[in-house]
């Protein structure tokens, strides 16, 4: 599958999706005013992926902001990553600040909801 | 309820902060201090809104060049206060009023200065077109640089380039310091209307803006943004409060917050007729416990003022629990289970403030409301 690379913006993420290295991550900031626009094509991208994954799905995610309406399409990346977790392992490795309790919270809100996935929180 | 009766005070005041700040055509006033990272970004900031309206064109080029003068001004005086530059921030403001812009400086002086200030505007004030451009080159050849590289380049700059006599002003603030005022007035077209060139019009214009800068002292308000919202706005004001503040809990929370609420704006405010955006109002203030309120202006409809009532209504009379399980509710629903819980900004406010939201909605005419928000963030630092 070709992979999906999005430089990071002033207010949208880096994006890495590359199964042939197996490199998932999305990093930085993320408060674009369109969520579901930005992030439109990252979940067609997933749900593509969802039908032939790697035996095991190693995701990343690096985040300094986030607004709510990219939370909301965060957890849609969630919930095909949950499906894939069905079959296929995946893990999920939460980058935090050691300050920022906040986005520690939005990790473990992530977990709850989605109870497939291999959560790792780590501090930065 | 011995919340409200403070807050209404404190609702009126933004209320009425805005509502004055419309009548003067304030663009926009940045209140703090004026590192050269954040002059950038109140420049950026500035220009963006002004492109709006003016287009790129020589006029808005000259008017940003001047506000660069201008914000180096500022920098270059900051440089020689030694304390009470917190206590005494400095402030940034453009106001349109019929084909002019005034753009505004006020910082913090050393009286010993005063003097050769005056005397440097007055002499420049006496020259014509060309009597300006001489004394330019005159000062560039000869090389004569006050010790801070000034030598008045950049008022002699801001006069050649708007055309117009600088108008300076200084208000005592202690023995040692003053607050050193100075307004340019641009045109925007070559041909103003004769009626629109009055003195009076430009004295009343920085009255209005000392008055302002006395009362944002007052509050306290560390950062203020009156103008049209847009993402590119919300960009620039988030860099401000970046290069601000150290990197905390608190910083990031004010960060998260401050997005939440002004895109709140851009997606529920009513929109300028012109497309410049939303129009509206936010500030940030510290309180006297050393906590901070962010509070939002802008106006909504009928049917928006309902919806968000509903959902405000929820939100105070529920704990952070039930709101919790809201979140996720709206987390997961794919098809947006009703207009009024949609939209996970608020719940989020809630969420990460201690207290309960503060919001009033004051009836401007059948259809329209101000609509006002205040959300808490305690200082954790």
């Amino acid at each position: 599958m070709e992979p999906l690379i999005l430089q990071a913006t002033e207010d949208t993420p880096e994006v890495i999706l590359n199964p042939d290295e197996n490199i998932f991550r999305i990093a930085r900031i993320s408060v674009p005013e369109d969520a579901y626009e930005f992030y439109r094509p990252i979940i067609e991208w997933l749900r593509e992926y969802a039908k032939n994954p790697l035996p095991e799905t190693t995701f990343e995610f690096d985040l300094e902001y986030v607004n709510t309406a990219s939370n909301k399409q965060l957890m849609q990346v969630m919930i095909i990553l949950d499906q894939i977790a069905q079959k296929h392992p995946v893990k999920i490795k939460w980058y935090y600040e050691s300050i920022d309790e906040d986005m520690l919270n939005l990790g473990q809100r992530y977990q709850k909801l989605a109870k497939n996935l291999n959560f790792e929180f780590l501090e930065i | 309820m011995a919340t409200q009766i403070i807050d209404d005070s404190l609702f009126d005041k933004a209320f009425n902060l805005f509502s004055r700040i419309e009548n003067q055509d304030f663009e926009y006033v940045y209140r703090g201090f004026f590192s050269h990272n954040i002059s950038k970004k109140i420049l950026s900031l500035a220009d963006v809104n002004i492109q709006k309206t003016l287009g790129q064109s020589t006029f808005q080029k000259r008017i940003y060049y001047i506000m660069v003068e201008g914000l180096q001004n500022i920098t270059m005086h900051q440089d020689e206060i030694e304390e009470g530059l917190d206590k005494y921030p400095g402030i940034f403001a453009i106001q349109k009023q019929g084909h002019y812009y005034y753009i505004t400086t006020g910082n913090l002086v050393l009286n010993e200065k005063i003097p050769p200030l005056k005397e440097k505007i007055e002499q420049i004030n006496k020259l014509d077109k060309e009597e300006l451009k001489q004394l330019h080159k005159e000062i560039l050849r000869s090389g004569v640089i006050s010790e801070k590289g000034g030598a008045g380049l950049g008022l002699i700059e801001m006069a050649r380039k708007s055309g117009n006599k600088l108008v300076a002003s200084f208000e005592l603030v202690n023995e040692q310091y003053s607050y050193f005022y100075l307004q340019t007035k641009i045109p925007t077209t070559k041909n103003v209307p004769i009626e629109e060139d009055n003195p009076e019009n430009m004295r009343k214009a920085l009255r209005s803006i000392k008055k302002l800068h006395i009362t944002l002292n007052v509050e306290n308000i560390l950062l203020y943004f009156n103008g049209f919202f847009t993402q590119e706005n919300l960009l620039n004001l988030l860099s401000i409060i970046k290069g601000r503040m150290n990197l905390s809990l608190t910083t990031i929370r004010l960060s998260n917050i401050m997005v939440e609420m002004i895109q709140n704006i851009i997606k529920h405010g009513e929109k300028d007729p012109n497309n410049k955006g939303v129009p509206g109002i936010f500030f940030l203030r510290q309180l006297d416990n050393g906590d901070f309120a962010l509070i939002s202006g802008n106006y909504v409809n009928k049917k928006q003022k309902h919806i968000l009532e509903e959902k405000l209504k929820f939100i105070n009379t529920s704990s952070i629990d039930e709101i919790s399980e809201m979140y996720d509710r709206v987390l997961l629903d794919m098809d947006n289970f009703d207009a009024i819980h949609t939209g996970l900004g608020l719940y989020d406010l809630r969420i990460k403030s201690p207290e309960k939201l503060q919001y009033k909605f004051l009836k401007i005419d059948e259809n329209r409301y101000f609509y006002i928000l205040q959300t808490i963030i305690k200082n954790k630092d």
